[in-house]
């Protein structure tokens, strides 16, 4: 155990830390109050590891937002360095952090590692949206359908931004492969410790679209796009698939200049998922399309790109009044800047700020029309000129 | 044939003095049938329905109190919701919903009560087992 310690914080840099304290002084969790420091566990862990109770605890705090790693002078990979222990002690220990929602989402992801599993998962498909048998591409859906029956409580419609990508895919001539038995990307196993069932659905997944005959997965959610295209690699060899991001595509296709958006008089601003903005540095992609829509008044937040704040809570634990008061803020400034549309790009930003929003004493203050980016292009997309 | 794992997850007041008596009245209920008892079926939320599953039941029946004699107030209205829900994930996971259901009782009721263990076992029997699922149970 110790050993597999020195290895991770060697890999990970640790070393070189210099208690400077600037990711603490930038980190979401203490900045509203949790008795959480990530340059505490730094130390700990590299010369006070008998403190096991301290750092059992803190390696579960941790929201892998990486707003920390943008700060640290010496280059210290927080994140990865708390990916790695939860593994080490999910492993060891048992330890799997606080589950939200009492562990119901982790169930469904695990229940997915069955390799018999024949899913009824794509109910929602109308006439309206052009998908193939087969072909050459297809479009992951992650999660969305799971999350829509669960989370009816709050009235989420992640699955609009499965049904609003696949218009986007069509306007652009391409007709997806849906793949009625995708599974769960694995994220959130992924970052709650579950390694080896992480690692099951990386080959069933891979597996699936390999039988399919796809050579290309187009992908809107960004934590998916990040497990596809740079953990799915590495658990399966010989791994050849081609994995876009939709907003990628589309920025490509605007390039090209034959793509052009009907105006949309709105008050706008993003909220950057981390995976997105920091993990895949797409941070400018976003706010490149936003701006080509004509009369849209796009404002960013006082905390934006690079520096975003999460949206309080990630891979579904340890969600506490801590990520209540960082969604407040989130909300609280979105709406300084003036904006009466709220928009972001992965449905767990809107679950978790939706969820905010609906506190009973707060609604008024913070109330707003909140939409997936890909729903806003589809809806404004148009040929240029035309 | 191999045999089906059963969960029932009972209230504490009226469908547990069913079951309670019932027992006292040596009636015969299926072998294959496990009882969880709760304070209160609005105890239980959707994560501790579908963990059922996870950890390999082939069916789970939920025994409340009908609507009007909850102890607490809404309990198996909370149930209800919670059902319905689940039994929509299971559709999507293709495990099937007809292998969740719900079922109240009143205080009295012992011979209801068993009668709806024998049907859901026959149920969830003619079903049979749901292939494999406890695999992933691996890393819980
Ligand atoms: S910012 Fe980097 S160097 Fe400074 S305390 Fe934190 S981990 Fe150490
Ligand atoms: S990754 Fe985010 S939550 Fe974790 S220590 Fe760094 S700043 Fe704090």
């Amino acid at each position: 155990m110790d050993k597999k310690i020195d290895q991770i914080i060697q890999d990970r840099s640790l070393y070189l830390c210099l208690e400077c304290g600037k990711c603490t002084a930038v980190c979401p969790r203490r900045l509203t109050g949790k008795e959480y420091s990530p340059r505490l566990l730094a130390h700990k862990v590299i010369v006070e590891r008998e403190d096991e109770a301290f750092i059992e605890n803190a390696v579960w705090e941790c929201l892998t937002c990486e707003i920390c790693s943008e700060h640290c002078p010496s280059g210290v990979e927080f994140s990865g360095f708390i990916l790695e222990m939860r593994e080490l002690l999910a492993e060891t220990k048992g330890l799997k952090g606080y589950r939200a929602h009492d562990g119901a989402i982790h169930s469904w992801m695990r229940m997915m590692t069955a390799p018999e599993l024949k899913q009824n998962r794509l109910d929602w498909l109308t006439d309206e949206l052009n998908t193939s048998a087969a072909g050459d591409i297809a479009y992951f859906v992650g999660c969305a359908p799971y999350f829509d029956v669960f989370f009816s409580g709050i009235e989420v419609d992640t699955l609009a931004i499965a049904r609003d990508s696949i218009r986007l895919l069509n306007y652009l001539d391409i007709e997806p492969v849906l793949l009625p038995d995708e599974r769960c990307c694995g994220h959130d196993l992924l970052w709650t410790g579950d390694r080896s069932n992480f690692e099951r659905l990386q080959k069933l997944n891979y597996q699936t679209f390999k039988d399919a005959g796809i050579r290309e997965v187009v992908v809107s959610c960004p934590e998916c796009y990040m497990i596809l295209s740079e953990y799915m690699p590495k658990v399966v060899p010989g791994f050849d698939l081609k994995i876009t991001l939709l907003m990628d595509l589309i920025q490509q296709e605007v390039h090209k200049g034959g793509t052009a958006f009907k105006p949309l008089k709105r008050r706008t601003t993003f909220q950057d998922p981390c995976r997105l903005s920091r993990m895949l540095n797409r941070h400018k992609v976003p706010r490149e399309l936003l701006t080509e829509i004509p009369d849209m008044r796009f404002t960013d937040m006082e905390h934006s790109g690079r520096s975003a704040i999460c949206c309080g809570n990630s891979a579904f634990i340890n969600c506490d009044a801590h990520s209540k008061q960082i969604q407040v803020q989130r909300l609280t400034e979105a709406k300084n800047t003036g904006a009466d549309l709220l928009i972001t790009a992965c449905p767990k930003c809107m679950i978790h700020l939706t969820c905010a929003m609906r506190d009973r004493l707060k609604q008024k203050t913070l109330k707003l029309e909140i939409r997936d980016i890909v729903s806003i292009l589809a809806d404004q997309i148009k040929p240029y000129g035309g | 044939m191999k045999k089906v794992r059963l969960l029932g997850i009972c209230c504490n007041w009226s469908p547990f003095a069913c079951y309670n008596a019932a027992g006292m009245a040596r009636m015969k209920m299926p072998d294959n049938f496990k009882l969880i008892r709760v304070m209160c079926i609005g105890r239980v939320n959707q994560a501790l329905i579908l963990r059922a599953f996870e950890y390999g039941a082939d069916g789970v029946i939920l025994l409340e109190c009908n609507d009007e004699d909850c102890r607490y107030g809404p309990g198996p209205e909370v149930g209800h919701e919670n059902v319905k829900r689940v039994r929509k994930m299971l559709h999507l996971l293709g495990i099937g919903q007809e292998r969740l259901v719900e079922k109240s009782f009143a205080a009295h009721e012992k011979e209801e009560l068993v009668e709806a263990l024998w049907d859901f076992a026959e149920r969830i029997e003619a079903l049979g087992p749901v292939t494999e699922q406890k695999a992933m149970a691996a890393h819980v």
